[in-house]
This record gives structure tokens, sequence and C-alpha cells, in this order.
């Protein structure tokens, strides 16, 4: 080859330059192997992080949906005017030379422009074109709306390759509007976003919860999932749910963020773009509840006056299915989604009402003589018998402590049934001391009180028992029969929910089977018919099966469908009602209850919780229905009529569905 | 080989030489198609079917690689009219060409006549073309260094033949140096070198010229990045400055800077390594096999600087878009001229035509390892063209003429 020739030349001098061009050439190809070979990658890494960015793309956020799939949270369209700022460049230039004349060339002809003046004039410039522009439009709408100055600097200097948001939910006729009159050019574009709405907005706001956008998470305290491992440029939030159903079925219902690449030229403005990953779309969430229920619920305690502060569950006895879970006073989830004013946050976070809080599962109340379903079981089960007659006189003495106990079933003979109907504090307290504390402590925790029940993934308080460790304390705060006398009518050191409450009166009505609550059935993909992804949850997960005799659990639902239709008529006056009577419909539908009114002194102030538990039809018990108010008069007088509205909407309803 | 020299009636063209040039012609005019064609969405056909030929024509004429294909055009024509003359005849002149180059190196020094590009006074504007007499320059000091070193050896070790040797050089070198084109003025130093050895200056001189050279080149090291300001006394242009100061990779800010000072020589260096970083990016990514012709994103999305992308970084495009196996396929063809030239010269009949061609293989070689060099940061950036490749009407006529004389040396080389 004529490169050897050359090498071999016999002119030395001509050789040697042979040489040293060989040694120049063969110095490129080297270097050159070494940057595009060996080095490839580095370089590559290089101008991938120069000229993409990669875009967080939030996934559309799965539905809440009650039993009929009614949606209870919901994503509507928004409507936002986005602007391009790469399509802006001409004008952001000629906005530029347009100052410029104005204020140098014409003025100060003899002014040199400095870097730092030419940049301070671009930037001008820049936000003068698009407050212009913002004018124009927000005008055409007949709303004129300024451009916040430093939020468009901040926007152009971090974002400058992703839309700016110049008007954001936009109504339907606003955008019809804008699309009509042109005003758009090529640099706005009119764009859907999904929103979180909730269309029941106070009714379900306890219930299904609500809503934040999503902040983005620190560097250091990423935990490690896939999607935090993500090393986005731009990390566009969605929604993460707060509470309820929204933040209990959180990660269900947010789906996967996709990812989006975004070219940019070396003015960092945006090229093309290109979705790398579509994001995963959440699933939704279809609940056990019927919203008709779940109306009624609430309307019954709005009925009963403003500031009511109270709770009402509806439950099936026998799957353990939550039909309604209302608490008072409510809330507007929507407003956290439009944002929250001062007077409206201020409202929310009223100490006394406390509206955020769901007294369905946080409230912890005394029981009063609610409890007696429980301490009268324990009883039976310890061999009272329910024919034996007790007269009480009444008020109840224990002379260790000298305390007194008032009672508003009156002097008389009592056996099991009456005794409950009425629901004489004697009766109990003398009987539950003959079984002992122990005992009806024992029977509490069967029955699931002293600890969550297992709904909505851990928001619940789990209430209150003292412990063996207490009863057996032998100094000090000494467990004494006084303790057990006021346990006995459910005062004093015990704490139950509602949620509670609805499981144990399920569980006297079902034979004795201790359920898991269930609020959602399943999980499932949000298009219609598609299995994939799809998890249901079994409906009836007995916890625990009571280990009682039938008989006695007959014996219980029988004094307490005496609490509602029991009429004595040699006591008082003129006769006497059993405390529930005023939660009767029919004979049809029997309502089972038990009254409850505890009393609780704080600062010498005398607080009232009233309660009815009941379960209904008597003679195949489908529904248990719990309501508690703050502050009520008496739990016959408050509760039962409030629990009766429910279940006429009840009977309304299975009407509708099997007709 | 030797059975062809006895032959009077062969075929004295070069064909090894004219098939890589006029690779190389094409791959220039790809690739400044591909550099300035970014924002064309039609292709030349489209546009030769969606416009009538007189429109398709105006608008087709200025383009850049169309200029460029013009200059190639004008370029072998004058190739072809130097190869009509002995170069004896042509060096006879060669006094005459270099006062005129000095002429117009002097006139484009002058406002009015010289035009301003990029804070320098380089080209003169003749309309359609704007012409840069530092190429020719090139180009008549070669001509003119050739004749004179042609004489016999023994005149060549006189000392006074030997500096009247230097002056020649140093003319041209220190015009160009005012423009000021500090690159260009650096390339004819390792053309003449190569000339003065080559035609057998005794070792001693050779000695000493590098020697002297050596010891300049370390003072202007020592001027830029050593010495504090006060005491330097190499009155360099600050923008060169900093290209040294980029090429070591030394930073920009003096050390007694006040803070101010010092963000600002900070954003300075930023902006000044940007290019060659680039460029360094660009080549790099292209790996082996490149991304295709026009898919290269460093120069679409404006990173590689429009106004460089096409000249003095038109390799980068090609880096980047053919990857390593177009970067040696280019360098292949530069190794076929150069080596050709080689030949030529070993075979030219006398020392004449002996110093031409090897003048004219040091001055492709100082420009295409200067050039590849700056782009794959082996070399300081300077404006030296890549031959045949950049984009440059000048560049390519000189290239082409220079060409032809190599051309002509090999046709005359038995002719007695």
């Amino acid at each position: 080859m004529f490169v050897f020739e050359q090498l071999k030349n016999t002119d030395k001098r001509l050789q040697a330059l042979a040489v040293a061009i060989v040694v120049g050439l063969v110095l490129l190809l080297g270097r050159l192997w070494q940057l595009q070979v060996i080095s490839a990658k580095k370089y590559r890494d290089f101008l991938e992080n120069q000229t993409f960015r990669t875009v967080r793309v939030p996934a559309i956020r799965g539905k809440i949906l009650d039993r009929n799939r009614v949606p209870l949270a919901d994503n509507k369209p928004a409507y936002n005017l986005n602007l391009y700022l790469e399509e802006l460049q001409p004008r952001f230039y000629f906005e530029y030379t347009n100052s410029v004349k104005k204020e140098f060339t014409n003025r100060h002809p003899n002014v040199k422009l400095t870097k730092p003046m030419i940049v301070d004039l671009e930037r001008k410039a820049r936000y003068s074109a698009v407050s212009n522009l913002l004018f124009q439009v927000s005008d055409s709408l007949n709303s004129p709306k300024l451009l916040l100055e430093k939020a468009f600097h901040k926007h152009y200097d971090q974002m400058r390759s992703l839309p700016l948001t110049l008007l954001g939910n936009l109504s339907f006729q606003e955008v019809a509007q804008l699309l009509e009159y042109g005003t758009l050019d090529a640099s706005l574009d009119v764009e859907v976003e999904p929103r979180r709405i909730y269309p029941y907005s106070n009714i379900t706001s306890h219930l299904v919860g609500y809503v934040q956008r999503e902040q983005e998470p620190e560097k250091e305290a990423q935990t490690g999932s896939e999607e935090d491992q993500m090393n986005y440029r731009f990390w566009v939030p969605g929604y993460k749910g707060l509470k309820g159903i929204e933040l209990a079925f959180d990660s269900e219902l947010r789906g996967k963020p996709g990812v989006k690449t975004v070219l940019v030229n070396s003015n960092q403005y945006r090229q093309s773009e290109e979705l790398l990953e579509p994001p995963e779309p959440g699933k939704n969430a279809v609940l056990t509840v019927d919203l008709e229920i779940q109306k009624t619920a609430d309307r019954v305690l709005r009925q009963h006056g403003n500031g009511t502060r109270g709770a009402v569950i509806v439950m099936q006895c026998q799957t353990g299915d939550i039909l309604a879970l209302a608490s008072s006073p409510t809330f507007d989830p929507n407003q956290f989604i439009e944002g929250v004013t001062t007077e409206q946050w201020i409202q929310m976070n009223d100490q006394e009402l406390l509206p955020l809080f769901n007294r369905a599962v946080y409230g912890g109340y005394m029981p009063g003589s609610v409890y007696k379903i429980i301490v009268g079981l324990a009883c039976l089960e310890n061999g009272l018998n329910p024919e034996e007659n007790y007269y009480s006189r009444g008020e109840f003495f224990i002379n260790a402590r000298s305390r007194t106990w008032a009672d508003t079933a009156g002097v008389g003979n009592f056996d099991f049934r009456s005794a409950f109907a009425f629901s004489s504090n004697p009766y109990f307290q003398h009987n539950g001391l003959r079984t002992g504390p122990r005992k009806i402590i024992q029977m509490s925790r069967q029955l699931g009180l002293g600890g969550p029940t297992g709904v909505t993934r851990g928001q619940e308080s789990g209430g209150y028992l003292p412990n063996d460790l207490e009863l057996e304390k032998s100094s000090g705060n000494q467990w004494m029969d006084g303790d057990t006398a006021n346990l006995c009518i459910g005062q004093g050191e015990i704490i139950v929910t509602p949620l509670q409450m609805a499981v144990v009166t399920a569980a006297v009505a079902n034979g004795g089977k201790v359920l898991q609550p269930r609020l959602v059935i399943q999980v499932e993909s949000q298009e219609q018919n598609n299995p994939a992804g799809q998890i249901k949850f079994p409906a009836a997960q007995v916890r625990h099966r009571l280990s009682v005799k039938p008989g006695n659990l007959e014996l219980l639902q029988q004094a307490m469908l005496a609490d509602v239709e029991y009429f004595d008529p040699k006591r008082g006056h003129s006769g006497k009602w059993g405390t529930g009577r005023s939660a009767f419909i029919n004979k049809e539908f029997r309502i089972s209850g038990k009254t409850g009114t505890a009393q609780k002194y704080v600062k010498n102030v005398k607080h009232l919780i009233t309660w009815f538990v009941s379960f209904a039809p008597f003679e195949n018990p489908r529904y248990a229905v719990v309501v508690v108010i703050e502050g009520g008069d008496a739990g016959g007088s408050t509760c039962a009529p409030m629990a009766r509205q429910v279940y006429q909407t009840i009977m309304e309803t299975e009407r509708k569905s099997s007709g | 080989m030797f059975e062809a020299d006895l032959n009077p009636r062969e075929f004295r063209v070069d064909l090894p030489m004219w098939l890589a040039i006029l690779g190389l012609i094409l791959v220039g005019t790809a690739f400044i198609y591909s550099a300035t064609s970014i924002h064309e969405t039609d292709t030349l056909w489209q546009r030769f079917q969606n416009m009538p030929v007189g429109a398709f024509l105006a608008w087709l004429v200025p383009q850049a690689y169309s200029k460029q294909l013009i200059a190639f055009g004008i370029g072998l024509c004058a190739a072809f009219a130097v190869c009509l003359i002995d170069y004896h005849r042509l060096a006879r002149w060669s006094l005459v060409v270099y006062w005129v180059s000095i002429l117009l190196l002097a006139a484009v020094l002058v406002n009015g006549i010289g035009t301003r590009r990029f804070g320098a006074q380089r080209w003169i504007d003749i309309g359609f073309f704007s012409f840069q007499p530092s190429e020719f320059a090139k180009l008549a000091f070669l001509l003119l260094i050739a004749n004179y070193l042609s004489r016999p050896v023994e005149e060549l070790s006189q000392p006074r033949v030997f500096v009247k040797l230097i002056a020649f050089m140093a003319l041209p070198f220190l015009l160009i140096l005012k423009e000021p084109d500090l690159g260009s003025a650096l390339a004819l130093i390792p053309i003449g070198l190569v000339m003065i050895y080559i035609a057998g200056t005794p070792a001693k001189y050779l000695k000493r010229m590098l020697g002297g050279g050596a010891i300049l080149v370390a003072l202007l090291v020592l001027d830029v990045i050593v010495i504090p300001p006060k005491w330097r006394f190499i009155p360099l242009k600050e923008y060169q400055r900093e290209r040294i100061l980029v090429y070591f990779g030394a930073s920009f800010v003096e050390p007694d800077a006040t803070p101010p000072e010092r963000s600002r020589a900070l954003e300075r260096q930023r902006a000044k390594t940007y290019n060659i970083e680039q460029a360094l990016i660009s080549v790099g990514s292209g790996g082996l096999a490149g991304k295709g012709w026009r898919q290269g994103t460093q120069n679409s999305l404006g990173y590689l600087p429009r106004g460089v992308a096409h000249n003095d970084f038109i390799f980068s495009v090609i880096a980047e878009e053919k990857g390593f196996s177009g970067s040696a396929l280019v360098i292949a063809l530069y190794a076929v001229i150069l080596f050709t030239g080689l030949r030529i010269a070993n075979q030219a009949r006398d020392r004449l035509g002996k110093m031409l061609a090897t003048g004219i293989v040091a001055l492709f070689f100082s420009h295409i390892f200067i050039n590849i060099g700056m782009n794959i940061r082996l070399m300081p950036v300077t404006g030296i063209p890549l031959p045949l490749l950049s984009y440059g009407g000048t560049s390519v006529l000189c290239t082409l003429i220079a060409a032809g004389i190599l051309q002509n040396v090999y046709i005359y080389r038995k002719s007695f």
C-alpha cells in the first residue's frame, strides 16, 4: 500500500514526515475511538441530561362508588387555558426590540447596552408579552386578570419546557367563548385536567374522606419504592388521600404515574415530547354503603339540630356490611380541592364541634345502659335465672364507698326481661356484682370491645376496657365493688365506639358471630367489565364466635324486643312502655333495641351521651342500627326515633329492590 | 509503476487523490446540508415540485450547501487551469502572488475594505462571496517559500539566505495576527518548518528554530496561565488568552479577583468552554455507528451553536451522525490525499516540485489535525477550517488550487 511505500522512502526527511503524519492520524483515530467507543455512554448520558426532561404524569384517580355504583368521589374534567412558551419566542423578541427602541435607541442613542441590561430587558419583555396576552384573553371573557410577575418568572426559569396555566378551572361557557371568538393563538391551548369532586359533599364526607395535592417527596425521605426511585425532572402532583376511604385505599385509588419525556433545545424550550410510559389509572373502590340509607342517616342527624354531635351506623347483621356511616357535624370535602379559606378552616377546626372528627369510628363514649346487653349476657351465662325477680327500691347502695345510683325504671319487682325493657339499674348492678367484673369484662372482650374492629385499615379508635391488672390492684386506686356497680350500667371505666356497638348488636342478632365490619366490597379497574386487577374483600368475616348458650342469646333478643314493644299496665300511673318504644314501626318489621344515657361530669357540668342500639326485623335479623348523640335528652326520646326513620328508609330500599 | 513510467501516453491524472477529493466534497456538502437545513420540513424534491422553477432556484442558490457546491465547481475549474501551466512557470510568479496577498492582508485591516465578524476583521466582502485573504496568503506563502527553498542546498546554509527566509515568513504571519486570527497565523509555522526541513536545511538551523519555537510556546503558556496580570509581556487579546486557558482546562479567575470579578470570570469560562463541551458531547454521543444523517440532536436543538456547526465544527456534526465509522472514513479519505501528496513529492523531478508537494501536504495535514483536534479537545479552539468539509468558499477554492498544484507536479514530473 502507498502508505508503507512512503514509510520506506529513501529520502530520510520525507520518510520522517510520513511517519509524523501517520502518528498524527493515529492520534486522531485513537482519541476518536476513546470518545466515540469507550466513553460513548458517558457522552450519551450528558446528552440525555441536557436534552431530555422527564415529567411525571399522575394517573387518573379511581372513583369511590356506593354498592349500586353511584359515584361518591368522582373526577370531573377541569378546563385550563395553558400557554406554550416556546410558541411565544417571536413575540418575546418583538417586545424586546420594541423596548430597546423605546428606552435606548430613541432616548439615549449613545448608551451602549451591557449584558446585564440586555438580560433585564429580555426578562421584562417576556413578562409584558405574556401579561398582555393574558389580559387580552381574560378581557374577552369579561374578567380581566393580571399575571403574577414572580410566579411567571419562576415558571420561566424552572419549567420553561412545560406549559404555563394562565386560567384554571374555566366554565363550559368560558371555554366555548374562547374557542368561538378565536382569541386562541397558536401558543394557547384549552386542556383538560381531572379534578376530584364529591357529588354528595357533606353527606359522605366522613366516610369517603378527602384528598390533597401531592407534595414532591424529599430526596432523602424516599422509601425506595419503584415510584420514588424514578428521578423526575418535573414532578407533577396528583392527589393524595388524607382521610376516610381516600386515605385507606389511597394506593389502589391513586394508580401508578406515567413518565413523559420532553425534548428541549439549547434555550430550554420544548421541542417535542413523548409519552414514555403511560400512567396506570387508579382502581375504583366499590363500597358496601347504600347512598339512600346514608342520606337518611345524615338527614336524621341534621334534623336533630344545628351543631348536632353524633353518629349513625347501619350494618348488615349477617354480613357485617356497613350500609351507612354518618357522623355529625360534617364538612365539605370539595373545599379541600378548591382551596380552604381561612374562615372555612376555622370552622372545620371548631374545638367543640370538631367537624373533621369522625365520631362513628373514632368517637369514644361511655355506653351507659346499652352496656346492659353485655352485662346481661355475662350474668345469664353465669347462672342468672331470668325468671327470678329482684325487688328494686329505685336506687342502689354500696356500703364500701357509700355510693348511690338513681334509677328511672322505678320501684318494684323486675325479672330479666322487664329489667332490660325498663332499664333497671339496681337489677343489673345487683346481678352484675354477683357475676363479678372479670366475667363482664371477659364477655366484653369476646364481643370485640377494647380493640379495633378491623374496618378501613386502622382508621378507628379501639375504645377502652379495664384489663386484669387493674381489677387485681390491691393498693392505691383499687378496684372496688362501686366500680363494678358503675360498670354494670355502662359508666366509669369503659369507653366504646359506635362502630363497636354495631358489631356487638349484630353479634347478638345473628346468633353469636362477632363480624369484621366491611366497608369495601372490591377494588376494580376503571374500565367497565375489565376483570384485571380486581380484588374482592369477602363479606361475613367472623372474627370470633361467642361461646354462649344459644338460649341465652334468644333471651337477650327477646329482652331487646321488649325494650321497644313491651307494655306493663301495672307500672306507673297508667302503665309503662319499654324505653325504646319510639323506635316502633309496625308488627311486620319488628325492631329490637336498647336505649342508653350515659352521664359524664366535666368540671361539675353534666354531659349526656344518649344511645340507641338496635336490630331488625326481629324474626330474621338483617340490620343493626346504632345512633349516638352527644348532649341528647335520653336514648329513648332522642335516638330511638332517629333509628326508626333509618329503618323506614331501609324498608323502602328493600321494597324497591324486591319490586 | 515502473512500466508505466516508460509509457509517454500514460493517464496522468492521479485518480485515487481525485476520488478522495470527490468523496470529501460529497460528504462536505451532505453534512453542510444536514447542519443548515434543520428547520426544513420539505425535502428538496418536494420543494422543487411545489415551486416554480425560477423561485426554486432563487431560493436554492443562496443556501449554504449550494454556495459550497458552486465553490467546489469554481475550485475544480481553477485546479484544472493550474494544471495547464507547468509549475515552473507558475513558480516564477510566486513573488508577485506573494506581494499581492500581502497587499490584500494589509487591505483587510483597513476599515471600509475589510468586514468585521465576531470581533475580527478577516473578510473582504465582494457581493456574492465574501473572501478571506488569509486563506490565499497561505497558498502564496507556500508558493514563495517553495520557490525560495528550491535553490541548491549549499546556499541554504548561508545565514543571510536563512534570515531572508524567516523575514518572508514573518510578514504574513504578523499581518494575519493583526486581524486577529491567531490560528491561521500559527498554521503558517508548521508549513514553513516542514518545508525548511525537507529542503535539507542544516540540522543546526532546524534545532535552533525548534528550540526557539519551543521557548516561545512555553513563554506563551507561562504568560497566560502562571504569571499574574501585571507582569504579562505578550499582548494577547482576551479571547485568545481564554482559548488557551480553555485548552489547558485552567481557571479564568485571576488570583487577585474580587468576588464579583470572580463570578463574572466563571460565567465567561462556562460560556467559552460551552462550544468545545458541546462538540465533545456531539462526537462522543455518536458512538460507533452514529445516529444517522440529519438525526443528530446536538445541532438541530441548537446545543452546537448554529454559527459554527457548519464550518469550524462540521466534524462534530459528521461524528455525531455517522459515529466512529464515519469519522474513520473521513480520516481515511484525508490519508489518501496526504500520502498521494507525499508520493508526488518523492517522485517530483526537481527540488521545486518536491518543495511544493511537501508544502501542500503540510498545509493539508496541519489544517486537518488542528481542526479535528479542536473538535475532540486535542487542540485549542481556533478558526482553522477543515479542508473540503467546512463551509467557506475561500477555503474550498484554495484547497482545490493546492490539489491542482499537486496534480501539476505529478503531471510534469517527467517533462525535462
